[in-house]
């Protein structure tokens, strides 16, 4: 990374301190191009500049970085989102992924753990937190608690590859996608591979727990 | 209404409006004739009275069918209790209810808001309010006169035919006659009940949060202010600050009212974390899938998974614990991990408690295993599985 161009970061954050945080944790590993702190703004900034990553706050005010998120896909599909939050309630992760998130931090990341993570979306490639991962098995798996375990009605996306579920273990775990390739014994960019396929079964799947959660939110 | 007749007639307004009361109150034949009037005349700068009106409007004219229905069905009612045929008195109050309806409905807006204007200063008892001294004059004016109509029909019961009937329209009127002197009284009073009763929640509610929010943030800030050198000390504060609003906000009705013993795998997991987290300046992020209720294997796995954590607290020497616990129909699988110095387990005496009785054996027991997987500077994780023999 070091002989290659440090990766354009804008920040959306309401907070002023929040992104001042993040621009001291981030300087030097990044280049951030900008910041704004309410939703019309940003979406004009960022089409204008087209970062490489926008890191986004996703509890703003006037229709929070949903607003953002979805305004900026449509004109300008290949901006990455990487969403930051305080919380990380499920509906939350999960909404802000199936819009077109990358992937979701929490606010309490350590710094180099969120350079690493904005290298890794601006390289295209998911971001998975233990607890996103942790949902996502919940959300796969063919259990049923309740009974109400819907048919898999797409086998291509409804379901997971048992190595899909051996990853997204290992990331609840706490294992770092190194680790995972060493455990494993695979490269770390299948590693990569396998996680983007489960982003994309996440943002594209329409098993039951998930489209719940997207209708309770309003976002079909 | 008055004026209009005194101009018609010639007379002075304000004999016109005696004469009205004067026949409302014997006949009732005055209020019929006033309101008769008030229908049939056309208001100053309007094109149609209420009468042309009420017959251009369909829904008026199915209205005014229903409360005709009504109303005749009450003189029937009336006549049959055994007063006769109904008298002439009470058809004037028939028609005058209907011609009331038919005001009602085709009131133009003006009309209306003076209505109810009047309507509502008769049911306030203000004494500083300036329409309203009229209104209880009028009001206790009414409420003296039905009081006395009633009394007198009361005691002239002596006949043993009409007793019933007289006894019956002399205590409505009675009752009537006491509503319209205290009901407004009354219906302020219980307005103002409910208007207290609604404030005292509302101040209970901010009470509420004002307690909470002393007891937990101001605190906190306070212990934060005072041990403002050791940052460790602070983090922690703020940790369990965060956790504490967290779940309040979650539930606040909860808040506070935790049953002491966790009634489900995942609950007892979340106070695990708590506690090391509490206890020790460690942050401990616990990810479950799937939950189970509690039984004694569980209460054991829970408790293993407790001293795993302790143990990566007290020596692993990082700060960052990580509990992932997921339950499958055959078995459950918890892994407390952290990237701290690991140590060497062939090194550790077979005799020390902490990783033999407490982990291992009390897997064991409970026909689970436990994994230990160390090695220095490479951090340490603790695998427990147990098998689920139900479901």
């Amino acid at each position: 990374m070091t002989s290659q161009r440090l990766p354009t970061v804008f920040l959306v954050d309401d907070h002023a301190l929040i992104r001042a945080g993040l621009r001291a944790e981030l300087s030097g590993h990044v280049d951030v191009i900008g910041e704004a702190d309410e939703v019309a703004a940003a979406i004009e900034m960022i089409l204008e500049r087209s970062p490489d990553v926008v890191l986004l706050d996703v509890h703003m005010p006037d229709g929070g970085g949903m607003a953002v998120l979805r305004a900026v896909t449509k004109e300008q599909p290949e901006v990455k989102f990487l969403a930051l939050s305080v919380s990380d309630a499920a509906e939350d992760v999960i909404a802000v992924v199936r819009a077109g998130a990358r992937g979701y931090v929490t606010k309490s990341i350590e710094g180099p753990e969120l350079v690493e993570a904005i290298a890794r979306t601006a390289a295209g490639d998911a971001v998975f937190s233990r607890r996103l991962a942790g949902f996502v098995l919940d959300a796969f798996a063919n259990r049923s608690h309740d009974g109400s375990c819907a048919p898999a009605l797409d086998p291509e996306l409804d379901q997971l590859t048992p190595r899909e579920i051996e990853v997204l273990r290992l990331i609840a775990r706490g294992y770092s996608y190194r680790d995972i390739a060493g455990q494993l014994g695979i490269a770390i960019k299948t590693v990569e591979s396998h996680v983007s396929a489960v982003l994309r079964k996440l943002q594209l799947s329409n098993r039951y727990q998930l489209t719940n959660w997207a209708t309770e939110r309003h976002l079909l | 209404m008055c004026s209009g007749l005194a101009r018609r007639l010639g007379v002075r307004k304000r004999t016109v409006r005696i004469v009205t009361v004067l026949l409302a109150l014997f006949f009732a034949l005055g209020i019929a004739a006033y309101m008769t009037l008030w229908i049939l005349q056309t208001r100053q700068g309007e094109s149609a009275s209420i009468f042309t009106k009420t017959f251009n409007d369909h829904r008026d004219k199915e209205i005014l069918f229903a409360v005709s229905i009504a109303v005749l069905t009450l003189l029937i009612t009336v006549g049959t209790i055994g007063v006769g045929p109904p008298g002439a008195f009470l058809w004037f109050l028939a028609l005058s209810c209907l011609e009331a309806v038919m005001v009602w409905r085709g009131a133009s807006e003006e009309e209306r808001d003076h209505l109810r204007e009047i309507t509502s200063s008769i049911s306030t008892t203000q004494a500083g309010r300036t329409v309203g001294w009229r209104a209880i004059a009028l009001r206790t004016g009414l409420g003296i006169i039905f009081i006395i109509w009633g009394i007198s029909l009361m005691s002239r019961v002596s006949g043993e035919r009409d007793a019933a009937a007289y006894v019956l329209v002399g205590a409505s009127a009675l009752v009537l006659g006491l509503f319209a002197l205290f009901a407004p009284w009354w219906i302020r009073s219980v307005q103002d009940l409910s208007m207290e009763r609604r404030a005292r929640v509302r101040a209970q509610d901010r009470a509420d949060m004002a307690a909470h929010v002393h007891d937990s943030v101001m605190q906190t800030l306070s212990l934060i202010q005072r041990s403002a050198n050791d940052s460790n000390e602070v983090t922690r504060l703020a940790r369990q600050q965060e956790r504490d609003l967290r779940s309040w906000l979650a539930n606040p009705e909860m808040f506070g009212t935790q049953s002491p013993t966790p009634r489900t795998l995942s609950q007892s997991i979340l106070d695990v974390e708590s506690e090391i987290e509490d206890n020790y300046d460690v942050s401990v992020e616990a990810v479950t899938v799937g939950d189970a209720p509690i039984d004694d294997a569980i209460l054991a796995l829970v408790a293993a998974c407790r001293e795993a954590a302790l143990n990566a607290a007290k020596w692993s020497g990082v700060r960052d614990i990580a509990i992932f616990v997921e339950v499958e129909s055959k078995q459950i699988s918890l892994f407390v991990r952290d990237q701290g110095s690991g140590f060497d387990p062939a090194t550790i005496a077979p005799d020390r408690q902490g990783i033999a009785g407490s982990i291992v054996d009390r897997m064991r027991r409970h026909g689970g295993t436990a994994v230990i997987t160390s090695s220095p500077g490479a951090g340490t994780e603790v695998e427990l599985r147990l098998p689920r023999t139900s479901s």
